[in-house]
């Protein structure tokens, strides 16, 4: 008990106040002896006894009495909890909310950790690469990941001396996520960093997307998106890139990765091969789907028109292509391929102005759907090119026309066929 | 694409076989199941790609036109029947000359005769003019898929193989040499 008296008269003492011990003491008998308070009950009772009684705000009083109880950002473990942190901003980011005034990065020489500061705390805006004693300060967690909260009981004060940060100056690369292969990127929301070339880059359907197209490495291809907000390049068809913190999402069982606001695109010199995602098919073609033909797109986003009507952009003058959505079959399997305009054309010798001069002579666009049919359909043929959910997006399409010789006689020579007694 | 949706795979099957075929199937708890016919090698055909020669026509129809053509290949012949229902085809066969090469995608159908045979009849769902290559590629297709399915029912491979021995009792040499001969009508052409 003498003890905690005289510590409490040590505070006091910081403050230029001396309290009598024995006022102290007797205050902490009477709680502790008579009225059985425990001990830091008591001590924290009798404390505020004396700041009021000697009119000093207990706001200043605690504050400095948690200058000592530092906490390391390491330690964090536990929501709830407050906290006096002295650390380095290491980062800004853009402001997601009104209510929100900053948000960011926060380190010391044992972690880094994300932190809120809310527009109603009033406190002054903190500034990258300085260093802060933050006190009061609430410790938040989502998802496993803890952060901290400023609000409005907590202060700052700037440090002239600037904290050392984990691991020296904190770069982006530090924080990376692991490096993955496309094939390999089967489960949604989780972040990863690829490695692959931009097979394709896709018209783009809406404002709020920078780039969407196709990234491919060595193991497959998957779709990207890259939204006009994470403010990143843009990229190029055919160059080959690192793509860091991409987060995996999936719809309708289909993976695709997309950029954000915490991504880097970095160019890679190498030239990455894809690889797998190169499909080829040999097939009989039993089908060209409706949709093919001499079809209309949307000047701005490209889709082809529904009875002249873009499904995002309402009634527009639509642009004319041709394109072909066959079906190859194999006599075990089905393939669909999509057949673009160049390979159309090349195929059934009929360009895009004849197509349009002929459904206009007979005022129908059905009599060029008509005429790929009956150029291709019963035919054999080998497509390859990119698969792309249950299309092969066609590079190249030939007709089959020689018969495999090597087939023959390998069949012929089969041990049944060849060794049966003559026939008739 | 819904899911649990896919598209039939049009079989390879000579006539000989599909003549021989009487082995009718369909999930009968579903009034959409396909109709399937399991052929003596195994093979569950729906769907059928057929190529060979246009060699007879007819309009059997009383009321409104309805086609019946033969379409011949190396062992046999397929019988198609188009109607109104099937209005490209059924144009086709008025309008095409015999005799011609023709690709033919269509889904079998089967009919039971009183006397209890089974005839399998096509109804196309297109029928396309070709070339003699084509017919050729077809044949060497469908040789080669005859073949992988007479191996599959000697091994019992799997479900439909092991049904089709079963049923027919496959006498597979026979199926062989039917392959074997018309292999053996490309060696000589060449």
């Amino acid at each position: 008990m003498k003890q905690t008296a005289e510590s409490i008269r040590d505070r006091f003492l910081k403050l230029g106040i001396d309290v009598p011990l024995i006022d102290i003491e007797s205050r902490l008998d009477e709680l502790i002896t008579k009225f059985k308070v425990p001990t830091n009950e008591a001590q924290r009772s009798v404390t505020n006894y004396f700041l009021k009684k000697y009119s000093i705000p207990k706001n200043e009083f605690y504050a400095r009495q948690a200058e000592p109880q530092l906490t390391k950002i390491a330690d964090i473990s536990e929501k709830g909890q407050w906290a006096n942190l002295k650390v380095k901003v290491i980062q800004l980011w853009e402001n997601t909310h009104e209510s929100i005034s900053q948000v960011g990065l926060l380190g010391d020489e044992t972690g880094i950790i994300k932190f809120t500061k809310w527009q109603s705390t009033g406190l002054p805006d903190l500034k990258q690469g300085e260093s802060y004693l933050l006190r009061n300060i609430v410790i938040d967690e989502y998802n496993g990941r803890f952060s901290v909260k400023l609000n409005r009981t907590s202060s700052m004060e700037k440090l002239a001396e600037g904290v050392e940060v984990a691991g020296g100056d904190f770069t982006p690369a530090a924080r990376e996520s692991e490096l993955r292969n496309i094939a390999d990127l089967k489960e949604s929301n989780q972040w990863a960093t690829i490695r692959g070339k931009i097979i394709q880059l896709w018209e783009n359907q809406h404002e709020s997307i920078e780039q969407t197209g196709l990234i491919g490495d060595e193991t497959g291809v998957i779709k990207f998106t890259n939204w006009a907000s994470s403010e990143l390049p843009d990229m190029e068809e055919g160059k080959s890139y690192s793509l860091k913190n991409v987060v995996v999402d999936e719809w309708n069982g289909r993976f695709a990765v997309t950029l954000n606001r915490s991504s880097f695109i970095e160019e890679l010199d190498e030239d990455i091969k894809v690889g797998a995602s190169i499909s080829t098919y040999s097939g009989a073609m039993v089908d060209i789907q409706t949709g093919s033909g001499l079809i209309k797109r949307c000047p701005q986003c490209k889709r082809a028109l529904v009875k002249g009507a873009c499904p995002e952009h309402g009634k527009v003058k639509g642009e004319y292509d041709l394109r072909i959505k066959a079906v190859l079959d194999s006599g075990t399997s089905t393939q669909d391929v999509l057949i673009n305009r160049e390979l159309t054309e090349a195929l059934v010798g009929l360009s895009l102005d004849s197509a349009i001069a002929m459904a206009a002579d007979a005022l129908d666009p059905g009599v060029v759907l008509d005429k790929l049919k009956h150029e291709l359909v019963g035919r054999y043929y080998t497509a390859s090119g990119h698969k792309l959910d249950r299309y092969i997006l066609a590079d190249s399409i030939t007709p089959m026309t020689s018969l495999d010789i090597g087939l023959l006689e390998e069949m012929l020579s089969e041990p049944g066929v060849l060794t049966e007694p003559e026939v008739e | 694409m819904a899911a649990g949706f896919y598209r039939e795979v049009a079989r390879r099957i000579f006539a000989q076989e599909l003549r021989d075929s009487n082995l009718a199937s369909r999930d009968e708890s579903d009034q959409y199941a396909p109709q399937y016919v399991l052929t003596p090698t195994g093979a569950k055909v729906n769907r059928i790609f057929l190529v060979g020669t246009l060699i007879e026509k007819e309009d059997i129809g009383t009321d409104s036109e309805y086609w019946r053509g033969r379409v011949s290949d190396p062992t046999g012949s397929f019988l198609i029947y188009a109607g109104q229902y099937q209005p490209e085809a059924a144009q086709f066969l008025s309008c095409s000359e015999l005799p011609a090469f023709v690709a033919v995608v269509g889904k079998t159908s089967t009919y039971t005769t009183d006397d209890g045979n089974v005839l399998t009849s096509i109804r196309p769902e297109s029928i396309e003019e070709v070339d003699e290559a084509t017919r050729d590629l077809w044949v060497m297709d469908i040789a080669k898929q005859t073949l992988d399915r007479i191996r599959a029912v000697e091994a019992e491979k799997d479900p439909n193989s092991k049904l089709a021995k079963e049923h027919y009792s496959t006498d597979t040499d026979s199926y062989r040499a039917m392959v074997k001969k018309v292999l053996e009508s490309f060696k000589e052409r060449e």
